[in-house]
Order: C-alpha cells, then structure tokens, then sequence
C-alpha cells in the first residue's frame, strides 16, 4: 500500500484558513488501512477542526466524505456534488489522489491533509514499513526478496556496508540491515552463491531519476 | 477563566467499572454513557463530547489486567492519549480528558475522581469551543 | 611491472608499507593542511585524505591531495559515493589523476544521518564496489563508463576498505574476495583492537588465496583516553573494541592514558609485521598527527 501520515492539525487549519466551506475528503483504499485518511480519520479531524474553529470564534462549515478511491475517476466522479458546492477540498489521499482531484476539478482548490510517506506494509499493528521504492526495474529475484535499492540506506548492490552489526543498520537501532535479512533469505534458499555474483551499476533511467514515468497500456486506449 | 455555569461531565465506562445507578455528584452536570468494553473507547466519541458540550471528559475502565477482554483498557489508554495531543494541539487542553482504573465496587475512588475533575475545572475554565456564538 | 604510484612501488616490492590519515579542514585555511603534512612527512609512504568524514562538510579530499602533492607527500584521495552521481565521480577522479593523485581510495560513505547536514539527500548512484570497478576500467580499458575512449585514462593504485569486524563475519571474506574481483589492489582495514578476530579473518581469506591477490594493510588508531575508547565501542558504527582494551586504558592514570594507548597500538603493529597476509599498517591517529611519528619510530618502521 501507499502510506500516510496527517499533517500536524496546526498545519492543516493554516491550509483551510481562507475559506469558508471545506470539505474534508477521505479515501477508503491504502490511506484508511494505514490510519491516515479513511473514513474514521475524516470525522477525527472534521471534529478537531470544528471544535478549534469554535474556539476561534470563527464559522467554517465543514464536510465530510470518503469515497473508495481518489486515484480514479469513476470513484471521485461521486465526489462531485459535494466539491461544486464547498470553497475548498482538504484531501487525506496520497499525493496521487490530490492530484488526480486537481486534474478533474480544474477550477477547485484542492489542498493536502496528509504526508504521503512510502510503499510499504504493516509489519504489526501500528507499525508500517517501506519496502519498495517504484524503482522501474524489479531486481527482488537476485535478492532472496529483499529489496537493497530501499532497504539499505546506501542502496548498496553488491553487500553490507562495514557499519552494520548484528543485524542493525547503522543509522538507526531499530533499522535492520538490509543485507543481513538477504543473506539469511539466501541461506535458507541454499543460494549462498549468487552473494558472490556481481552486480552491475543500476539503471537509474525507469527510476524518477528518468523523468516523472508513464505507464502506456496500449491493449487499453482506445 | 472562572467557571460561571455548572460544569459539564461526559463519563466513558465500561461496564465493570462504574454503576449507571450511582448517586449524581453535586456540583455538575453529567452524561454517561456506558460502553461493553472499554476497548469500545474511540477517538471520535471523545472528541464529539467535548463538540456536544462537555467541559471535561473522563473513561474509566477496569484496572489493569482485570480486563475482561484483556486489553480494553491498554487500548482505551492509547486512544486518550491520542485524543490528548489534538487537545492541545487545538488550543482545548488535554488535561480536559482524563482516564482512570475504577471497579464499579469502589464508589469513593469514583466520587473523588469526579470531584477532582470539578476542582481541576475551575482552574481551566469552561470547554473554549463553546458559548461563542458561530 | 608497472606500478602506478610510490606507495605501489613499496608494496610491490615487499616491503611493510606504512600509511596515515589527514582530515582536511572545516574551511579553507590551506595551513591546517600544512601542518599536518609536515607532522607526517618523511614518516609514512602515503596518506589517506578523506572525503568528508562522518558526512561533515570539509574541504574537498581532491583539493587537500593536491596539497600534498605538492608537498611531496603522496595522497591516497579518499572517494565516497554518497555525494556524487557516476558523471561527476568520472570527471572528479580524471581531474585528480590530472593534478598528480595517483592512489584512490573507493568507499561508500558514512551516511550524512550523522553528519552536520543530515537534511541533505544522498546519492548512492553507484555503490563502492562499482566505483572500484569504475576505477579499474578506466585503467585497464582506457575508457568511460559509457565505453567512451579516453584521451588520457587516469591510472591510480586502486585500495577499498574492509571491515572484519562488521556483521555477518562470514559474508566478510566473500565481500573482500568481491572487492578483488571489482579491482582493488590494496585494502585498508577498519582499526584492530580484536586481534583474534582479524587473525581470523586474515586466516579465511588465505585460505582463499585472496591475500596473494591484494595488499592488505592493517588499520590501527592509538587510543587517546579511555573515553575516547568507550565512545568508540558504543558509538562509532562497525568498531570493535574487546573489554579488556578498555580495562587496559582504566587501569592507567588519566596522564598516561594516551601513552598507553600507543603502547597498544605498538603492540598491535609487531602482531601485523608477523602476520601472513598483512602487506603494511595504516595508521589513522584521528586529530592526533603528532602521534604518527612517534608510533613509527618506535615500531621501526623507519
């Protein structure tokens, strides 16, 4: 999933400061599972803002919604109602989906209420990790399914740094190094030897690094 | 700010932690609302109280590892503390929201929990988001 | 044989080389520089000019070697990927090898979380083993990474840097021998305080026959206090300083301690003389020049 984290309410208020009709716009995919924009955290913060407005003494009226999707059009089009008839749209959607917002609604302020973080997972309840940086070009195969490109603080290819310790990244305690889980996945797998395998400068270009990408379907335009 | 009304109580609690039948306290206006577990306590409820004009908000939940469902009341914890930091980050004060470790049983520790609760108020002041015209 | 620079020379002809360090400063003031290479002059066969260590922003390693250069005193040009992408690592080492540097030394970099300016991006374009390889084409193929022929290809004495003390210690000797293969002619080594360890690591990679394939200096650094230990043991990443070394250090009185420091570090260079495999030491007294000296008379390495 991607994940997400609200921004600190004094920010948000900062945001929706010059208008007078917000509507607070909740996605019902990765944001709700990562406790960041679903529809609980869509009344959480509609109240919290009510309840600071109130204290301010000032009349904002605020809207709520959650819809499934914000990344797709067929799922924002039942937003539409609703975005016509406020002065603004607080999306708690990733990045994507506050601009896929921007794209349909040319004429409407659409402002972000979340910090978009990673592609990650939940490793437990309440803890979310990033695993996969969108790099272009999957190379988990060569990796026991250990991505080093995100996982190592260096992205190093060919082995762990001379700061790793008994299993921890030298950048932070509760960081495991990258290159300590492949080479325990490759003992398991008995494929110890591809340790030894070289492994070539990355290819940067499907990366942003090339550009902001596209993805053409081409079985799919019509 | 003096309090100039009568203060405004909500009262979370499960079911082993408090008796719905307990004697009203002098000097406040309370609403209770009774929850199976405590573990039912959730952000947006504590934060509507305070939005339906509570001055002050407490969740009283069984002690520690007497819970019948074994972590109502380590949830509920985390929930009130969560619910604290928008408190304050919002200007309401997050001293507004307290929790405690009750047995319905034990009815002096309640009244004193409340009755603390209602002195504490008098230094804080009523709910701001309130009694402002909008 | 060819050799590409002096300390090459030294090592080819099987002598124990001795190396230092020289930390470049916070600023431009050449005299920090100078200093330091009249405190190492005449002492050692190359010194190591790091690039910004620690991810502290400091003059630059390529700038501070050619000061040396001129000196006379031979740099070994420290290079990290951390901060530069494959374009400016290419154009960086062919502007070094043209302002004299001939040794290089290829290393992924402390990551600038712990540096003065940890809000800065890193890079990481390509990793250290990619950058020995990078090096070594040059040399051997006379072109670019991108298979461009070079003009002049710059020819440096490629070292790269272990750590037998890091985590998992098996992967230790199949890094080294993966560091070889990419095309390091000599390995500087993190600093000794575990002997066994090293000896073992030494043993394993013998056994290997990669101690035939590379010169592999030893680190050491000469303890200044028993603080300076401790910190070391729980703070610097990738160190490994058994107890008894720090209850060597609390044994003395604080006035000694320094003293006491380089009779270990001493101690750990004959251990290197004897040692199968060990090509030279690599001295690396941090803030302390003034102590290389004195470590490399009394050790009679000159």
């Amino acid at each position: 999933m991607i994940t997400a984290s609200q921004k600190p309410i004094n920010e948000i208020i900062g945001l929706v400061e010059p208008y007078k009709k917000v509507l607070i716009l909740g996605c019902g995919t990765c944001v709700k599972t990562c406790f960041a924009g679903g529809e609980d955290e869509v009344a959480v913060l509609a109240s919290a803002l009510r309840l600071s407005f109130k204290k301010m003494a000032r009349s904002v009226q605020i809207e709520e919604m959650t819809i499934e999707r914000q990344c797709e059009n067929e799922f924002i089009q039942e937003a539409s109602e609703s975005i016509k008839r406020n002065d603004a749209i607080l999306s708690l959607a990733c990045g994507a989906g506050v601009q896929a917002l921007a794209k349909r609604f040319v004429k409407d302020v659409v402002l972000p209420g979340v910090n978009t973080t990673f592609i990650g997972i939940q490793e437990r309840p309440g803890i979310f990790t990033e695993e996969c940086s969108g790099c272009g070009n999957c190379g988990l195969a060569t990796f026991g399914g250990v991505c080093p490109v995100t996982r190592c603080a260096k992205k190093l290819l060919n082995g762990p740094c001379g700061g790793s310790q008994k299993g921890v990244c030298e950048i932070h305690p509760d960081t495991p190094c990258a290159w300590h889980l492949i080479i325990e996945r490759l003992t398991t797998l008995g494929q110890l030897d591809s340790l030894r395998t070289y492994i070539p400068p990355k290819n940067w270009n499907t990366s942003l690094s090339g550009g902001p990408r596209k993805l053409v379907r081409e079985d799919h335009i019509l | 700010m003096k309090l100039e009304t009568t203060p405004k109580l909500t009262l979370f609690h499960c079911l082993n932690s408090f008796e719905e039948t307990s004697s009203q306290i002098d000097g406040c206006e309370m609403k209770t609302v009774r929850m199976a577990c405590s573990s039912m306590t959730k952000d947006i409820h504590l934060l509507k109280a305070f939005e339906a004009g509570a001055d002050a908000v407490l969740v009283l939940v069984c002690p520690g590892k007497n819970c019948r469902h074994a972590e109502g009341g380590l949830r509920a914890r985390k929930r009130v503390d969560y619910v604290k930091t928008i408190l304050d980050a919002i200007g309401l004060d997050g001293r507004r929201l307290n929790i405690f470790n009750t047995t319905a049983k034990d009815k002096g520790s309640i009244t004193e929990i409340i009755r603390n609760t209602i002195q504490d108020l008098q230094t804080m002041g009523p709910n701001p988001a309130l009694n402002r015209l909008n | 044989m060819k050799t590409f620079s002096r300390l090459h020379e030294k090592l080819s002809q099987g002598q124990f080389a001795v190396t230092s360090e020289c930390g470049p400063p916070r600023g431009a003031n050449k005299e920090v520089i100078d200093k330091k290479i009249n405190l190492l002059n005449g002492y050692v066969d190359a010194v190591n000019v790091t690039d910004n260590q620690t991810a502290i922003v400091r003059m630059s390693s390529i700038a501070a070697s050619v000061h040396l250069v001129a000196a006379g005193l031979e740099p070994v040009m420290q290079m990290v990927v951390r901060d530069r992408n494959r374009i400016a690592i290419q154009s960086d080492i062919m502007g070094a090898y043209s302002l004299g540097i001939r040794n290089i030394l290829c290393l992924s970099g402390d990551h600038q979380k712990f540096g003065s300016q940890p809000d800065a991006m890193n890079v990481f374009d390509i990793d250290s083993m990619n950058l020995i390889r990078t090096v070594r084409d040059m040399r051997e193929t006379g072109k670019d990474m991108s298979g461009f022929d070079l003009d002049v290809a710059p020819q440096m004495f490629i070292g790269a840097a272990a750590n037998p003390f890091a985590d998992p210690f098996e992967y230790r000797v199949i890094r080294l021998a993966k560091k070889i293969d990419a095309g390091a002619d000599f390995i500087q080594t993190q600093c000794i305080y575990n002997m066994d360890r090293f000896k073992e690591w030494i043993r394993l990679s013998r056994e290997q026959g990669l101690t035939e394939k590379v010169y592999i200096l030893g680190g050491v650094t000469p303890l200044r206090s028993a603080g300076m230990a401790r910190y070391m043991k729980n703070k610097v990443a990738g160190m490994d300083i058994p107890d008894d070394i720090i209850k060597r250090m609390d044994g003395v009185d604080k006035k000694s301690q320094a003293d006491e420091g380089i009779r270990i570090c001493l101690e750990t260079i004959e251990e290197l003389k004897e040692l199968k495999g060990v090509s030279g030491v690599h001295i690396m007294a941090i803030e302390w020049e003034e102590a290389v000296g004195k470590i490399v008379k009394q050790a009679g390495l000159k």
